[in-house]
């Protein structure tokens, strides 16, 4: 008596033939003709549809299945057969989680632990035009996200180049800088790899005397000397990379975005700002200017921030810069011995404040 | 041909595996996609005998691990190339979208394969010969056409690389083929390709016309006549997929076997309607749960969340619920799409399928090996569908 459906894997006839079940092995009949006897402990269970019973070998190459629908026979299978369920396809839900929350954790550690030494250690290998290079590739995204307003109102142009001349002037063998204003309402300053520097015009808009904004210039020649920019490149580079590579992102595309985007977004380390200071300061009391200007100024946003109410963001190189107050005491102690003659003349300050203005 | 498969039991594998994935940081998507489609083939029965999925998730783990060894050195040296290059064109990714669009038509033949060769019927594999490099070159050369044609050659292009994949399919040792042409498909759909063009060039005379003139009164009309159009171009959808799932279907070959279609546009209709309003109910529902939820814990942590300041735990803590809020929102979307238009599509479609001569594949013979997983791999890291 036919009761269950054999498929031998090598054709695709279908055969109709019956079981006997012993404890150690199913044999397989069509009719009066033995087929095949399949022992007990290597009998496997496979997905079919609701009332069959699909079995086949452990040995998975194999393509051999019985389908068997009478539900006696299917409770004297499940009887004899004690191993239907255990295949190495079984899946353990605790192990893949083990193994997820592992490599997230090992992610996550990478971009702690060794992508701050990585940075602190490759920052000084990568060449001088290299680093100019990567730059320029950064430069052309921040211009892309403030849609490339560059101030070029030509008498503001000339006041700005020639107070630039003047800071690199106090510091012999310092970083070559390029500044350019950019036309954004958010008061900040931020310093690209490889020695670019935007001012932002808000900024300008609430400086009230040249040393303010010589100050914020040259602190950010200092993180240019410093090469703070491509550090953080290196960093927030690999940063995005790895994290995109746990959430599946493996091309990376978003990475060089939102490396522009953290640049301008982000602060340095207190270190480096810090250090920036004081090259700043340096540079201020070279110049026989006022070290605290920049602090009176960034002491001045922060008061108009407070009376604004907390809807606009604290610029990135206010927000974990050292506590303003604590910036101010450092950069007071730095006087200069002879005050030194204005860094420009009251026209050309006004000219470098209405660069933004066109005609 | 018949789908027995519970619609309670695939809705609670998908909302499990769905959970899954927050703690697995997604990884579970390969053990959950194995299960759908042990469970979509399960049930997809012929006369009462069952197809088999034989694919693991462990294989398409490894699928998705090659295509990150094939990948990141691609991608890497593309950074490398854009940094030298990008001096000149900011955003000049043109050439890494190229790449990636080759490679998805690539990979997308090699998943299918992948997919076939783990299709048992009646103790025998489905498998297909080819690389998928000339698929891809076809179907480019197709995709250039259809462009320049503004989509008159779709249907050509269709039928011809369906033919092409058929006939590279095999059910043991018989061959597949693909009776489709694409005048057959141009003949059942001309119309919605011609009222596309029409409503695409009414639409944009339409801006035109908006952009130049100020009408007054007449602009709100204007707005409106182009939203219309956006609209009727959306109810036409359905349709035109209708059209050819049926035509796609009708032209499906193995030897003498046959398959006949009488799929419905208006069972496509019901499952658009479904998945969007069950969307739009489940967005209504979990935002009034999370709106409740918030304004009770604003309520009970109000004093804590004061006394904080800056960066305490309690923050975090928010930070870390609102994302997994988010990932929850969007699975629970993704679950529905999964259901209506994953489930519901393919059980639609095999019950509306007849297959003719089917006695005559009796005289296949084992043929073929597994094919590899790179295709699914690159699909997944790419994140290109290449359906279930």
């Amino acid at each position: 008596m036919a009761n269950a459906v054999f498929y031998d894997g090598e054709s695709a006839r279908r055969r109709a033939v019956s079981l006997i079940i012993t404890a150690s092995v199913i044999d397989i009949h069509e009719g009066s003709e033995w087929i095949a006897s399949w022992p007990a402990g290597e009998v496997r269970q496979r997905e079919a549809p609701d009332g069959i019973l699909r079995l086949t070998r452990s040995d998975a190459s194999s393509l051999a299945r019985l389908d068997v629908a009478d539900a006696e026979l299917q409770a004297t299978i499940r009887l004899n057969c004690r191993h239907l369920d255990d295949s190495d396809r079984r899946e353990r839900t605790g192990r893949i989680l083990v193994w997820s929350v592992a490599a997230a954790i090992s992610i996550l550690l990478c971009v702690f632990l060794l992508l701050p030494i990585l940075a602190e250690r490759l920052t000084p290998l990568v060449p001088i035009s290299y680093e100019r290079r990567l730059g320029t590739a950064v430069d052309n995204q921040v211009r892309a996200i403030f849609k490339g307003n560059i101030c070029e109102e030509p008498r503001g142009l000339a006041a700005l180049r020639s107070l630039v001349a003047r800071l690199q002037k106090a510091r012999p063998g310092g970083p070559a800088v390029d500044v350019a204003v950019l036309d954004s309402g958010v008061p900040n300053a931020i310093a690209l790899p490889g020695g670019r520097i935007y001012l932002f015009r808000a900024l300008l808009d609430k400086a009230e005397s040249v040393d303010e904004i010589a100050g914020v210039l040259a602190h950010e020649m200092g993180h240019v000397a410093h090469r703070d920019g491509l550090r953080k490149m290196i960093q927030a580079g690999g940063t995005s990379y790895l994290l995109g590579l746990l959430f599946g992102d493996v091309t990376g595309g978003g990475a060089i975005v939102f490396v522009s985007r953290y640049l301008v977004d982000s602060a340095h380390s207190r270190e480096a700002e810090t250090a920036a200071d004081d090259f700043a300061g340096r540079t201020m009391v070279a110049l026989g200017r006022p070290a605290h200007a920049v602090a009176l100024l960034l002491r001045r946003i922060e008061g108009d921030k407070e009376e604004d109410g907390n809807d606009f963001r604290i610029p990135a190189f206010l927000s974990t810069h050292p506590v303003t107050d604590q910036r101010l005491k450092a950069l007071e102690k730095q006087v200069p011995s002879q005050p030194g003659e204005p860094l420009l003349t009251q026209e050309e300050w006004r000219a470098l404040k209405e660069i933004c203005k066109t005609t | 041909m018949a789908f027995s498969g519970q619609g309670r039991e695939f809705l609670r594998l998908l909302i499990a595996g769905s959970l899954f994935q927050i703690p697995t940081f997604g990884f579970y998507r390969f053990w959950l996609i194995t299960k759908v489609r042990r469970h979509l083939w399960a049930n997809t029965q012929i006369e009462g005998e069952a197809f088999e999925y034989t694919g693991t998730a462990k294989e398409l783990l490894i699928g998705f691990l090659i295509a990150l060894a094939v990948l990141a050195p691609l991608y890497i040296a593309y950074a490398i190339l854009g940094v030298v290059l990008e001096e000149q064109y900011a955003f000049a990714s043109v050439p890494l979208v190229v790449i990636m669009y080759v490679l998805a038509h690539f990979g997308s033949y090699r998943a299918r394969k992948y997919r076939a060769s783990r299709t048992v019927f009646r103790g025998i594999r489905f498998w297909m010969k080819g690389s998928g490099w000339p698929y891809a070159l076809r179907a480019v050369l197709w995709d250039l056409a259809t462009l320049l044609t503004l989509g008159l050659a779709l249907p050509w292009a269709m039928a011809s690389l369906e033919r092409y994949r058929m006939r590279n399919t095999y059910f043991g040792s018989i061959q597949g083929d693909f009776a489709g042409t694409g005048w057959s498909l141009f003949k059942r759909g001309w119309w919605i390709w011609v009222a596309g063009l029409a409503g695409l060039a009414g639409g944009a005379l339409l801006a035109i016309v908006l952009a130049t003139l100020s009408l007054g009164q007449h602009e709100v009309l204007l707005h409106l006549a182009l939203f219309l159009l956006i609209l009727i171009g959306l109810a036409l959808l359905p349709l035109l997929l209708a059209i050819f799932t049926r035509w796609h279907i009708d032209g499906l070959r193995f030897g003498d076997v046959a398959a006949a279609s009488s799929f419905r546009a208006g069972t496509y209709y019901g499952l658009f309607f479904k998945l969007i309003f069950s969307s739009l109910g489940f967005l209504l529902t979990f935002g009034i749960a999370v709106g409740a939820l918030g304004f009770l814990f604003a309520g009970v942590f109000k004093e804590a969340i004061a006394a904080a300041e800056g960066l305490s735990w309690i923050s975090v803590g928010a930070g870390v619920l609102v994302a997994i809020g988010y990932l929850v929102a969007l699975l629970g979307l993704g679950v529905l799409q999964r259901y209506f238009l994953g489930r519901g599509l393919w059980a639609a479609i095999v019950a509306s399928t007849t297959i003719i001569n089917l006695q005559s594949v009796d005289a296949a013979v084992a043929a073929g090996q597994p094919a590899g997983v790179l295709g699914e791999g690159l699909a997944d890291a790419l994140d290109f569908n290449v359906g279930i």
